[in-house]
């Protein structure tokens, strides 16, 4: 076979792939969307679910979500902020930095299924929790610490050392330079990394399955021990009654809001990490 | 005063620290404290055939044969067009639409697994049943189909970063001889991106292995091996979608609860040694790119 031909079956296989690809991402937006659509007007977004989901709509899931996920970013935000310092600014053996990136990458690498199981048997029956949407926060905080302490990391970092030098020069202490100096700066990478972390957090069904959320009869909490229902197990008990055409329906229709929440968060991270990149160049 | 918040603060970092390394060892800890009580009991029963709670059978087999089977699948799919269309991105596409294919990819990344699950029962496994004429289109190969597409993002995304973190140079020398683009692809390109490229894979094992909630709605959850045993178009189970059906139906405590928990810490084992191995192997390659 001569080598112009190689080439060319080289590319050809290349345009394959490209196009199995796109028609695959196509397929799945289309579907989506083409599914999803209908499925959502205004009640659907502003009336509690009746009927186990077949009708009415998902208010109190979306609510029990964004709960959820907010407070599994405050509960992430400090200690990832508190990682990120000390991986950039107090950590001096090179060992020791390695063990607590391989420490965090594997946080990273750990099943989500896993995060649920560890919180059943951690906060549900150890600790006598029982199934509540606190401990969903606390697990989804777990798992979102990596992404978070990481792009703190990257964006504190980045910071040249002569703003280091220069605070020091003036008689700043360690930590006034941290949280008058690199804080400041730094905080840009921390708010994309939770917008990122919340995105994939908000996604999330196996962690939380079984530790927070309860499927009919939930409204808002009025406490911290109370199960929620969530869009995406709400999704998961409509798409096990997928015979019914109206359970179905609204399972595509609550997919999509959960979908466009996932987008709007990924989005938002992305444009403050263009604007922050578009500084720091200048 | 300045002494003072000057430790405060040192405290502060130090003990944030401290509890992030410290949850997955507690993760570990928690995992094998109850998965012993099934380790001690059952011992090596646990590798068999049958899963039967009641008569106190807890063989786990069937289940690691269907994570292997789904999983492998998943990667012989995805591997070829992850990594040729990641060749695309980087090599053939012009740059500036790269920004756009990776926003693209990021989106198709995050969209939630149960997303993926209600695809998988509404098209997937009725196009399965159809096509292939079976009771259920709930099997291993739908499953396996439907979790390629799962971690393509991640494969094309990390190879495309490893490909284009080559030095132009590279490439225009190997222009300079007169080479042909599929033969700089092959003989410089791949063979400096080999070690990312495999780390970016066995990424995307870890994923594959640990991913639950698709797999465990189109799979079946039928606790036997596919008789005969090539025969991936029959129902199975893996670790994942059992853990995810049974276990908080499961009473705490119980033998049947400490052999759940025991696969769970296979799995974890599994995934974390993977995510390791990923972690070091791209690092070699950092000399490289002086």
């Amino acid at each position: 076979m001569n080598r112009k031909l190689k080439n060319n079956l080289f590319t050809y296989a290349t345009w394959i792939a490209v196009i199995t690809c796109a028609a695959i991402l196509l397929f799945l937006f289309g579907v989506i969307l083409w599914n999803g659509l209908p499925a959502i007007n205004f009640n659907f977004l502003t009336e509690a679910a009746s009927d186990f989901g077949a009708s009415g709509g998902i208010i109190h899931q979306i609510t029990g979500s964004v709960l959820l996920v907010i407070f599994s970013a405050l509960i992430c935000l400090p200690i990832a902020i508190g990682t990120a310092i000390y991986k950039s600014e107090y950590v001096k053996s090179k060992k020791l930095h390695t063990l607590i990136n391989t420490l965090i990458y594997s946080l990273n690498g750990i099943p989500s299924l896993i995060f649920g199981i560890f919180g059943l048997i951690l906060f549900v029956n150890i600790l006598g929790m029982g199934v509540s949407w606190i401990v969903g926060s606390i697990i989804l905080a777990m798992m979102i610490l990596p992404t978070v302490t990481l792009s703190t990391y990257h964006s504190i970092n980045s910071i040249p050392t002569v703003y280091r030098e220069s605070s020091m020069a003036l008689g700043l202490t360690k930590w006034q330079t941290i949280s008058k100096v690199l804080l400041p700066q730094g905080f840009s990478g921390a708010i994309t990394g939770l917008l990122i972390g919340v995105a994939r957090a908000i996604g999330e069904t196996a962690p939380i399955m079984f530790i927070a959320t309860a499927f009919s009869g939930v409204a808002f909490p009025s406490s911290l021990l109370e199960p929620v229902s969530t869009l995406p197990t709400h999704i998961l008990a409509l798409a096990q009654q997928a015979t019914n055409p109206a359970a179905l329906q609204n399972a595509w229709g609550t997919s999509l809001v959960l979908v466009s929440l996932v987008v709007l968060f990924s989005i938002t991270a992305l444009c403050i990490r263009l604007k922050h990149q578009a500084i720091s160049k200048r | 005063m300045l002494g003072l918040t000057n430790k405060i603060g040192k405290i502060y970092v130090y003990t944030s620290t401290l509890i992030s390394a410290a949850v997955v060892f507690l993760i570990f800890t928690i995992l094998l404290l109850n998965s012993w009580s099934a380790i001690s009991n059952v011992g090596l029963d646990l590798i068999n055939l049958s899963w039967n709670p009641s008569k106190g059978e807890f063989g786990i087999i069937s289940m690691l044969f269907g994570t292997f089977v789904v999983t492998f699948i998943a990667l012989v799919i995805s591997i070829p067009l992850g990594v040729f269309t990641a060749i695309f991105t980087s090599e053939i596409l012009a740059s500036k639409y790269r920004f756009f294919v990776k926003s693209i990819l990021e989106l198709l990344a995050g969209i939630p697994s149960i997303i993926y699950g209600l695809i998988g029962i509404a098209f997937l496994s009725i196009w399965f049943q159809d096509l292939f004429d079976l009771q259920s289109g709930r099997t291993l190969l739908t499953a396996g189909i439907l979790l390629s597409v799962m971690i393509l993002p991640t494969i094309i995304t990390l190879t495309d970063d490893a490909f284009h973190n080559i030095p132009n140079k590279y490439r225009e020398t190997a222009k300079g001889l007169g080479l042909y683009n599929s033969e700089i692809i092959k003989e410089v390109l791949v063979p400096i991106a080999k070690a990312d490229v495999k780390s970016a894979i066995l990424l995307a094992f870890g994923r594959a292995l640990g991913e639950t909630m698709a797999v465990m709605l189109v799979i079946g959850s039928i606790d036997k091996l596919p008789n005969p045993i090539y025969n991936w178009l029959s129902p199975g189970q893996t670790i994942t979608s059992k853990l995810g059906r049974e276990i908080a139906e499961t009473s705490f405590g119980s033998i049947h609860f400490s052999a759940m928990i025991f696969m769970g810490l296979l799995l974890f084992s599994v995934v974390l040694l993977l995510t390791i191995i990923a972690q070091n192997s791209s690092k070699k390659t950092e000399r490289l790119y002086e």
